[in-house]
C-alpha cells in the first residue's frame, strides 16, 4: 500500500495523484485540515506506553496506515529552504516506529525497529527550497527507520514522482 | 557580548537536555563579563519575546536537539515566523542529538548554514556533539559527567563569538566509531542497555515489553 499524507491544504495535487495512480493501491490522507500538533519529545512513546503517541490527536490516523504502508509520501508546503513545520512534524511524530533499543547497522548507531515492515519516504514540496539539501536529508531521514528514499520532487514533477510508485 | 539564548527543544525547560547542557555552557560563557537572556521554544508564551530579542540583538545563539536528521518541528514553526534582518548579526548554534557518533549531526549540521542565510545572519559555526540522549534520565552526577566539558565550550564562545576555533571543532569526538568499539558497544546494546532501558521504563509506570506492537 502507497500512503499519501498530504499536509497542504491545497487538494489539486491529490486530485490529480488519484486520476494517475488507479491501477496502485493507494491511501490518501489530507492532513492539512487536520488537528496535528508536534512532537513534543515526551519519549513516552519508546519508555512508558510503548509504540503508542501521548499526542491524542489526528496523528494517531496516520501512524496506524504508515506502520503497514510499503511507501510514505509526504506532499508538503516549504519554509527557510527545507519542508515546512507541518511536513516536518509528520517525520518526527514516526519516532513510535522505532524502538529504543540500539543497534549498529554498517558502521553507524541505528535503533531497532518496532515493525518488520520497511516503508520507503518520498517527497512532493509545493514550494520553493534547497532541492539538493531535501534529497540528502530525505535519505538520512529513511535510513532511521531502517529504508530508503525514493527522492524529492517538486509538483510539476509529479509525472515523475508516480513513475516511482510502486 | 551580550548573547540572546534560545533553546529550541520542544521539551519543556525542566525535562529539555538542552537546558542542562545550557546550565554548564553559561557558567563558562559568563565567567569574563559576557552577559546573555535565554529562552525556550518549548514554551509559546515566549514567542512574542523571543522575536523581539532576536530583532534587537546582534549576537544569537540557538542550542538544538537533532530531531529526525533536522531541527524540530517546532522550532520550526517558530522560525517561520520571523523576518529575516539582513544586517550584521551573527547566528552559532549548539546542535546535540542521541547517537553518540559526529557523522550522525552532519546534515543537520549543514542545514543551519542554509537557515542562517534565509534568516538574513552570518553563520558564526555550530559546536556538534551528541550522546546526550540519558541526561534526563540519569542521576545528576552522571549526567554532570556529559554536560561539564561544555562549560569550556563556554568560554570559547565568549571568546570568539563562535565555534569555528579547532577546540570547537575536535569537541564533537570521532565523526565513526572504530570497529573494536563498534563490537564493544554492540554486546553492551544488547546486554545491559536492554536491562537498562527496562529499569527506567518501569519506573515511569510502563507495564509492557519496549518493544510492544500496538497496530499490529
Ligand atoms: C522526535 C525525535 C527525533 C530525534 N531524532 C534524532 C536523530 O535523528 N538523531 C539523533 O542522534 N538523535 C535524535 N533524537 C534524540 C535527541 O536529539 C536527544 O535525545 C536530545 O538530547 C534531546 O534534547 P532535549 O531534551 O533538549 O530535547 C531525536 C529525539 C526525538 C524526540
Amino acid at each position: 500500500m502507497i500512503l499519501i499524507v498530504n499536509t497542504t491544504s491545497d487538494t489539486s495535487l491529490t486530485e490529480e495523484l488519484k486520476k494517475h495512480t488507479i491501477s496502485k493501491e493507494i491511501d490518501v490522507v489530507e492532513a492539512g485540515s487536520m488537528n496535528i500538533g508536534h512532537c513534543i519529545g515526551c519519549n513516552y512513546c519508546w519508555l512508558k506506553t510503548p509504540g503508542e503517541c501521548s499526542v491524542k490527536d489526528d496523528y494517531e490516523i496516520i501512524l496506524k496506515k504508515a506502520v503497514h504502508a510499503d511507501e510514505l509520501w509526504v506532499i508538503s508546503d516549504t519554509a527557510l529552504g527545507f519542508i515546512d513545520h507541518k511536513g516536518k512534524n509528520i517525520y518526527d511524530r514516526m519516532l513510535p516506529i522505532a524502538t529504543m533499543y540500539l543497534k549498529f547497522k554498517g558502521k553507524q548507531m541505528r535503533h531497532v525497529l518496532r515493525y518488520k515492515k520497511k516503508t520507503d519516504f518520498g517527497l512532493i514540496i509545493t514550494g520553493e527550497a534547497d532541492k539538493e539539501y531535501l534529497e540528502r536529508w530525505l535519505k538520512r531521514a529513511a535510513l532511521n527507520l531502517g529504508s530508503k528514499s525514493l527522492g524529492v520532487y517538486e509538483k510539476e514533477e509529479l509525472t515523475e514522482a508516480i513513475a516511482c510508485m510502486q | 557580548m551580550h548573547a540572546v539564548i534560545i533553546n529550541g527543544s520542544p521539551r519543556i525547560k525542566k525535562l529539555s537536555n538542552t537546558d542542562k547542557i545550557l546550565e554548564k555552557f553559561t557558567a563558562g560563557m559568563t565567567e569574563n563579563g559576557t552577559t546573555f537572556e535565554q529562552y525556550e521554544v518549548s514554551d509559546k508564551k515566549q514567542w512574542e519575546d523571543i522575536r523581539k530579542a532576536f530583532y534587537e540583538n546582534t549576537h544569537i545563539l540557538i542550542a538544538i536537539p537533532l530531531y529526525v536528521e533536522c531541527i524540530p518541528g517546532l522550532l520550526l514553526e517558530f522560525l517561520e515566523t520571523l523576518s529575516p534582518k539582513n544586517d550584521e548579526t551573527e547566528i552559532a548554534f549548539i546542535l546535540q542529538s542521541g547517537f553518540a557518533e559526529g557523522i550522525q549531526l552532519r546534515c543537520g549540521e549543514t542545514y543551519l548554514k542554509i537557515l542562517t542565510k534565509k534568516l538574513g545572519c552570518k553563520y558564526a559555526g555550530t559546536l556538534v556533539k551528541g550522546d546526550n540522549f540519558s541526561i534526563r534520565w540519569v542521576e545528576e552526577g552522571t549526567a554532570e559527567r556529559v554536560t561539564a566539558p561544555y562549560t569550556e565550550m563556554g568560554c570559547e564562545y565568549a571568546k570568539t563569538g563562535g565555534f569555528e576555533s579547532d577546540k570547537c571543532k575536535a569537541f564533537t569526538g570521532p565523526e565513526i566509531f572504530s570497529f573494536p568499539l563498534r563490537v564493544m558497544l554492540g554486546v553492551v546494546f544488547a546486554v545491559f542497555a536492554k536491562s537498562g532501558f527496562k529499569k527506567i521504563s518501569q519506573g515511569v509506570g510502563c507495564t509492557k515489553p519496549l518493544d510492544y506492537k500496538p497496530y499490529k
